[in-house]
């Protein structure tokens, strides 16, 4: 009889201990107690992050994405939403990015003479040789997943125009990080109220950045490590060999076969032609351009249904064209072929698109 | 003494007539899978997570059968196997003279657990080696390509596809052992794989819905895709934990409900 009860007594205990289990699954991680770090001044701390150098370390970035852009399916890591990334680097200029997106993978290796971009989904290596006379590798996607060099270029940019303090620390990623916050100055019309960036305490390497937006608490854009381990990585992490039977291609090939798919390359290109048009400085920057005509004429017709879903019709003194709102920047197409953007709000747009030639 | 009682439950299971058709309609699945993507050719290339790079890549064969299988294949196999266990036995009138013999009841538990995982075990295994055997013949293979682009060699290769199977594993008893606490429960097999079939398929239907992304942690399908991770490189261990982890709570409350009734049970 006394066995019985002990016995149903451990089975209710095995019972109740697998249902804390699911609830202790399901809570999200907490983030910890701040850890207590000695003092440091905003302006130390800023000069500390743009000197530091580039260290070797391999880690998970999270990115929460609340920005508000349509989905496009060539880049779904945009799309609002959580997602995660693998990074590993050696400090040189050698990289390894792992994207999942959903149950395929996009790999991104940079081996320091030759960049590789494979996707499972299509069995497809995309091969670029680096150039001689063009010393800086073209990995402006992969920097952008990187939250280290991603805030490095944030803070290099902004801290003229930003009042920079240290408010309190913060644990990310199981590291003891400052958090460093640039407000633009009352000067500034923008569209961001703050940008936070976890700095880590003994590195000085940015952790985590998270973009607020005027009129809401939450960031409506997270990166940040959630793993990250610091030291040298496995030089093999760095080495590609496509698998044998995937398609292997250069970025050329691949441009000419896409070229009409990607409507959103025109705009992109213009952007970021050979001479794009800056006025202003700060955080309300505006960058303008001009879509050559036939550019204009040559989109598809579904592509216009993608433009049109996304946009809305706007015209006033400057002319008519039309305007795509985020929460942290606008663009603004005129039906001219000049094309204006910044994080900025409309209104600024409407004044700039004048000036632009 | 408990050895000898685990050999004899896996012998009698594997003396039942329906237990060796199912273990043969589940060694057909990864033949028909290679031989399909063989005809399909090269048109049948492209397509989400594994299918992209089945192509002349044998050895992903096992791996992207059993993750198939998963969603409703190998519950269905567990949830049989857990039905005959004890409601089997209950309607035949033989758990009566189990439970009224001098042998603790919760051995008697950890008897039909053991032959559960002794059985499923062999199931996922027998597949994998068909699936092996079966991918190299029809698509060929050189070492096994992942998801991540790169190529591990045949030993390498191995390796994952024997940690998957201790996966699926574990998932398909965690399943088993929530059905052998409905097992318990009643004398009707049918009930138990009916029951453990509709919770399945509920919980992937429930999963679909991004209102009830709060529910999406506490459900056991959940964590079935995730084990996919295994054919990244290197293998990011976060989501095969969570799911392992998850599975093992399931496994925990079956386990322990199971036992709440067949202690209280009238002999």
């Amino acid at each position: 009889m006394n066995k019985r009860k002990v016995t149903l007594a451990a089975a209710a205990a095995g019972v109740i201990t697998g249902a804390t289990g699911l609830s202790l699954l399901a809570m999200p991680a907490g983030a910890g107690q701040p850890p207590s770090l000695p003092d440091v001044s905003a302006e130390t701390l800023v000069e500390q992050v743009l000197t530091s150098k580039p260290s070797a370390f391999g880690g998970t970035v999270e990115v929460d994405n609340k920005l508000g852009l349509p989905s496009i399916a060539e880049i779904p890591q945009l799309a609002d939403g959580k997602h995660s990334a693998r990074i590993w680097t050696d400090g040189n200029g050698k990289l390894r990015l792992a994207l999942p997106n959903g149950q395929s993978e996009q790999t991104i290796v940079d081996d320091g003479t030759t960049t590789w971009s494979w996707n499972s989904a299509d069995n497809e290596v995309t091969k670029s040789e680096h150039k001689a006379d063009e010393p800086k590798p073209d990995t402006g996607k992969a920097e952008t997943m990187d939250p280290a060099t991603a805030a490095k270029q944030v803070v290099g940019l902004t801290k003229e125009f930003s009042d920079i303090s240290v408010d309190g620390t913060a644990r990310v990623a199981n590291r003891a990080a400052y958090e460093l916050v640039l407000t633009p100055k009352a000067s500034e019309k923008t569209l961001i109220r703050e940008v936070r960036i976890a700095v880590d305490s003994e590195l000085k390497m940015p952790l985590r950045v998270a973009v607020l937006t005027n009129g809401t608490s939450e960031p409506v854009g997270l990166v940040g490590f959630s793993e990250i381990n610091v030291g040298p990585q496995d030089s093999k992490l760095f080495e590609f060999t496509p698998p044998a039977n995937a398609k292997v291609t250069t970025p050329e090939a691949k441009e000419e076969k896409g070229r009409d798919r990607m409507p959103e390359m025109g705009i992109e290109q213009a952007l970021q032609g050979k001479d794009p048009q800056i006025f202003g400085t700060g955080w309300d920057t505006v960058v303008g351009a001009r879509i050559p005509a036939e550019a204009m004429t040559q989109v598809p017709a579904e592509a216009q249904g993608m433009v049109d879903r996304f946009t809305k019709k706007v015209s006033g003194a400057w002319g008519s064209g039309k305007i795509f709102n985020t929460k942290v920047a606008t663009v603004l197409i005129a039906d001219d072929g000049r094309v204006v953007a910044g994080a900025v709000p409309e209104q600024v747009l409407f004044d700039t698109i004048g000036q632009v030639k | 003494m408990i050895t000898r009682q685990f050999g004899s439950e896996v012998r009698w299971m594997l003396r039942r007539p329906r237990t060796l058709i199912g273990l043969f309609g589940l060694i057909l699945v990864p033949i028909i899978i290679s031989f399909g993507i063989w005809t399909a050719g090269d048109d049948g290339g492209g397509g989400p997570g594994l299918a992209a790079i089945i192509e002349g890549n044998g050895m992903v064969v096992p791996i992207f059968t059993l993750f198939l299988s998963l969603n409703l294949l190998l519950p269905l196999v567990a949830s049989i196997w857990a039905a005959d266990g004890l409601a089997g036995e209950a309607q035949h009138g033989t758990l009566r003279g189990l439970l009224v013999a001098p042998v603790s009841r919760v051995r008697l538990l950890f008897v039909k657990l053991f032959g559960l995982t002794a059985m499923s075990l062999l199931a996922v295994t027998l597949m994998a080696v068909v699936g092996i055997i079966a991918g190299t013949a029809f698509l060929g293979s050189d070492g096994m390509a992942t998801l991540s682009g790169t190529t591990l060699s045949t030993g390498e290769g191995l390796l994952r596809i024997g940690l998957f199977i201790l996966l699926v594993t574990f998932q398909m008893v965690s399943i088993g052992a929530v059905a052998l606490a409905v097992s318990s429960a009643t004398e009707h097999p049918l009930v138990v794989q009916a029951a453990t079939m509709v919770t399945i398929i509920v919980f992937q239907v429930l999963g679909q819905f991004s209102s009830l992304d709060w529910l999406h942690p506490f459900l056991i399908t959940t964590g079935f895709p995730g084990l996919i991770d295994v054919m990244r490189d290197p293998i990011p261990l976060g989501q095969i934990g969570d799911s392992t982890l998850l599975a093992g709570c399931y496994l925990l409350i079956g386990t322990g409900l199971a036992a709440i009734r067949l202690v209280t049970k009238d002999s």
